[in-house]
This record gives C-alpha cells, structure tokens and sequence, in this order.
C-alpha cells in the first residue's frame, strides 16, 4: 500500500506546488517580518502583502483593497456572513439546502440570532430554482448566500441570473458566495458578477493550508467579528502568516498562468474519466449537471448495488484516495445530504464515489484507477445480496 | 477510524462468501436503504444438527463484510446449540475490535445468523414461532448500539421503560436533547422493531 499515490479528492485539499513552496521559504527565514510602518522591515512587509493582494484580486478582476488575507475559506465566510449580519441587524435571509457546511452552519446561527431563513430547494442535478428565488424575496430580504460550484456534485450555480434577479430587487439584497471550489476552476470577475462577498481558499489551487482570502466590494460595510490587534488586516484582527499569503499568491499565479488551456485539460481528464467509467462499468450514474453545467475537475457517480465505503477502502489499499457520500463513510451515519436532496435514494447516496481532479492528474492516474474499480466492483458485487437476487431474476 | 488487521483481512479476503444452491435455511436481515444487508445460508446435518456449511452475501461497508466473513468462520462445524451462543460481542472479539461506530454492523451479521438458525428450527418443527412481547421489544433494543462507545443501549442503561399494548410500542430512552447521535439511535429503533407486523405504533420518549 502506497498512501495517496494517486490522489482523486482534490476538493478536500489538493498538492501543494513546489513553486508555492519556494515562494514561502525567504518568509520563514530572513524575511520574517510583519507589515508596519516607518521602518524598512515594516515597510519591506508592507510592500510584500501589496503585492500578493494585487496576484489575487487580479485574478478576480477586483481591486487589490478589496482582498483580505484570512486563516482560510471556513474563517472569510464567517467575517463575511456575521459581518454582514452585524451590520444588517436582522431581516431575512436565503440560501439553499445543498450549500457548503460552512454557510449552512452560519444559516443556523442566523436563525438563533433572529433572522429569519429560506432554505432554497435544488433540482435533481443541484440547481437552484430562479423562479423559487424571486418568490422567495420579501422586502425585509437582506441578504442571499450560495456555494458557487456544488461541493458535491461540482455544480454550478447560474449566478449572473441570480445577480440579474437580486439586483432587480426594489431594495439592496447583499450577495454572499462561497468560491472553495469555484476559484481557480471557472473565470470569475468581481467587475460583472454582483458579488458582495466571496471566500477564496489556497489549499484548494495548489497553495498551503491554513490560508484563504474574503472578497469584499468596496463600500460593503461588515461588522467587526474578530477583535483584536491589526496586524495585516482589519477584518482578521491578529497575525497572519505572511509565508502563508506569499504561497497563496504563488499558487495563484500558477493557475491562472494559461488559465483557459488549463480548464480545458481539467475538462478533458474529467471526460475522460467518465467515459472510461462508463465503458468499463455497468449501472453506474452521473450525479449532478452534465457537460459545461459542472466544473471541469468534479466526476460524482452511483455505482449500483454495492456501498460506498468499501469501494473507498479497497482503492485505498491501491493506493487510491477518493471520497464516497455513503453513510458508513461519515461519523454521523447519515447518507450525503447533498445527494438526497436533489432526489437520490439511500442505495444512490451509498454507492456514489466522488472523484476530484488536478492539474496534476494524468491519463495514466485515471486509467489505472479505472482498471483497478472495474476490478472491485465485480468482486463487490459477487458478494452483495442485491447484485445476486438482480442475477436471479435475469436467469 | 482505524480499522484492525483482522477486520481488514476479512474484508479483503472474506471466508464462506457467495450464495449457497440449495441450502437448508437462510435469512436477509438488514435493508439497502439502512446502508446494509447480509444474507446468510445455511446447510444443517438432520442427524447431528451440525452446521455443515454456511455462506453469507453483503451488501455494506468494510466492517460489514469482515464481521459476517467471521460469523460464518465461528458458526461453521458448529452445532445449532452452540451457534445459538455466538453473539455479536463474539464477532468483534475474533476481529480484534471495531471503532465504535462501526459495532453496529457486527450486529447485523450476528443478527443474521440467528434468523437463519431460527428459520431453521421453524421449518423442522424444533420450535414454534414465538410471539410477540415485551421481552421480543427488549431483545431487538439489546442490538441497537450507541453509536459513540459502541455498546448496546440496554447495557448502558439508556432504556428506562418499554411498554407494549394494542400494537403500540412506548420506550422512554434516556437521551439528553443535544446528543447528537439521538435521532440515529431512534431511527434504528423504528428500524428494528418496524419489521413485526405486531407493531402499530412506536413512540419513542426522550427527558
């Protein structure tokens, strides 16, 4: 067994580069300094950070101001969505039931604060529904939450409609994304898309962990959620690790270097993947939008009549790593609830496999890990009630 | 979670696995729906009431596979007598253990067996179909496991009364309200007890 030889579930956390690496070394050593001012240390700082909230919000079309370093995507969601609602006070607010723990979560904490909520329905392939948007608008609406690409089935959400349909209110309803696995693998330009707020994450492109960034439009007023000391920023009050924000901005450059060549690759793997899913294995189920209506680095599939969590194991001692919904797979023994959402049953949600791509999957990763699943579901199958009592009713 | 050498052994290479042409008794305990299933077989000498042979199918995760391949490894050569001891604290002794929240599954196979044995005795008239009661409603809590130490909730004490009249089941469990494994405790309850047509009704009582 070779651990993570081949590792699919990049929507978890992803390699870092070596680039990014060496990016962060001088930060870790002679240039340890934090952002100041009047000295040259404090003013070098200084200068560094301009420069990586620059790499980032041109990557976003957004302005450099706009960019605020944070421990990572789970921390800029909370400054943004508690931040928003500090400053709103209470009214109503709306998002949908397959979005990101991180903003479900916040939803709850919303509703003990007061608001009130409306949790959006998905459709079978996770799409929210725009005319159950308009519906749902109420003039005390003040803000509206969604996970930009579905981080289960790798969905997109339609978010210039939604943008077109907020804006079209008689009131300003702020807009908060989650881009963890939108950034990097879809064009996203602050300048056109109506976004108030938007988390960003590096471990999800190729950066290190503990690092991420919050969007946020100019002239957006956030409550203060974290007190203390401001040290680079004033949103995430304390230190940051400013090796950290100069891997971020390294990885950054890297994906967005030939960005559109680079999706292209992306979805041409994920095709591929599928297809060869598809030739060498029966009764097995795209979950989630075809095509272009998913991002280019997501392949969630059922495979039928077999469990999930024992697929994940035995292509783990191959030294594959992907992820499955099942529910002996998760510690609360629940089936995914993205997947019964949008209208699979429990054998459905049991037996799906997600597979996530990056730039650093090759053909040869994917066919082995192919070959190697074809294997194990037959064997899997030969021994699951359901597959014989199938086997019976043919003969 | 961490799973022993043993139960991944098993789980791997599972012992007696595969459907059985022609067996004695059988029993499918478990749903899809649940997340898992185990069907077992079963070949009894009429003589010596020994098992002969005994094969199972899984459908179910890792630990569910590896505790039904040992089962049948503890049942196999046994007579019915001593294969009506083997319980599923048995099971996960011979793997060397299980996480926690993995005991469960050993439930189901152990479960399993007994159905089939059960069966067995049934069709040979070696015993009459018992009837429903109070003491069936304890005996199917005694394998509904708390998921977060993995034992069973009549061992833990959380069952402070069951009660059964006109169809309708009353347990009142000792489960605080942020317990978080609550709801999957109750769920198994009905579970369980949902698959006796003697059962209407099941209200479950919480502090």
């Amino acid at each position: 067994m070779n651990p993570g030889k081949i590792y699919l579930d990049n929507c978890v956390t992803s390699a870092m580069a070596p680039e990014a690496l060496e990016a962060m070394l001088p930060y870790f050593s002679d240039r340890f300094w934090y952002p100041g001012s009047f000295v040259s240390t404090g003013e070098s700082a200084n200068e560094a950070l301009a420069s990586f909230q620059k790499v980032v919000a041109d990557s976003l079309s957004a302005d450099a101001a706009e960019i605020h370093f944070t421990s990572g995507g789970t921390m800029a969601n909370n400054i943004a969505i508690k931040g928003l609602a500090a400053a709103l006070k209470g009214g109503h607010v709306i998002c949908s039931v397959v979005d990101y723990p991180d903003l479900l979560t916040n939803a709850a904490y919303l509703e003990k604060q007061g608001f009130e909520l409306t949790y959006l329905s998905a459709d079978s392939e996770a799409r929210i529904d725009l005319a159950e948007l308009k519906a749902a608008i109420r003039p005390d609406t003040v803000l509206f939450m969604t996970t930009i690409v579905n981080h289960v089935v790798g969905t997109i959400q339609p978010i210039r409609e939604i943008s077109e349909i907020l804006s079209g209110a008689d009131h300003k309803i702020y807009f908060h994304a989650d881009a963890g696995q939108a950034y990097g693998k879809m064009p996203l330009s602050m300048k056109d898309l109506g976004i108030d707020t938007m988390s960003i994450s590096a471990h999800k492109i190729h950066g290190p962990q503990g690092i991420g960034a919050l969007y946020v439009r100019k002239g957006t007023k956030l409550g203060q959620v974290i007190h203390g000391v401001k040290r680079v920023d004033n949103l995430q009050t304390g230190g940051l690790s400013m090796a950290l924000i100069a891997g971020f901005a390294k990885a950054v450059e890297l994906t967005f270097r030939d960005f559109d060549k680079n999706l292209a690759q992306l979805r041409e793997l994920s095709d591929y993947l599928y297809a060869r899913l598809k030739e060498k294995i029966s009764d097995i189920e795209l979950n989630g939008a075809p095509g272009m209506g998913r991002a280019p680095h997501n392949v969630n599939i059922s495979i039928d009549y077999i469990e999930g969590e024992a697929i994940t194991m035995m292509l783990d001692m191959h030294g594959i790593t992907v992820a499955t919904g099942s529910a002996c797979a998760s510690q609360g023994l629940k089936a995914n609830y993205v997947l019964m959402a949008i209208g699979k049953n429990h054998v459905q949600s049991h037996g799906s496999m997600k597979f996530t791509l990056s730039r650093y999957t090759t053909k040869e990763d994917l066919d082995f890990t192919v070959d190697t699943l074809a294997r194990i579901t037959e064997e899997l199958r030969s021994r699951s009630p359901l597959y014989n009592a199938l086997k019976n009713q043919e003969k | 979670m961490q799973y022993s050498q043993k139960v991944l052994d098993h789980f791997m290479h599972p012992h007696n696995v595969g459907k059985m042409e022609n067996p004695d008794a059988t029993a499918t305990e478990g749903s899809p729906s649940c997340g898992d299933q185990v069907t077992v077989f079963l070949k009894v000498n009429e003589e010596s009431k020994v098992i002969e042979d005994i094969s199972f199918l899984s459908y179910g995760c890792a630990s569910n596979i590896a505790t039904a391949s040992i089962i049948t490894d503890l049942a196999k050569g046994k007579s019915l007598e001593e294969a009506k001891a083997i319980t599923w604290r048995d099971a996960m002794d011979a793997l060397d253990g299980l996480p926690p929240v993995k005991v469960h599954c050993s439930v189901l196979a152990a479960d399993t067996l007994q159905t089939a044995i059960s069966n067995y005795e049934i069709a040979h008239g070696l015993k009459e179909v018992p009837n429903f009661s109070k003491e069936t409603i304890i005996e199917e809590l005694k394998k509904i496991i708390y998921p977060k130490v993995g034992e069973d909730i009549v061992s833990l004490k959380m069952v402070k009364y069951v009660g059964f009249s006109d169809g309708e089941v009353l347990i009142d469990l000792n489960m605080l309200s942020f317990d978080s494994w609550r709801d999957n405790v109750a769920e198994e309850i009905h579970e369980h007890l949902e698959k006796y047509p003697e059962v209407k009704k099941i209200q479950i009582n919480f502090p």
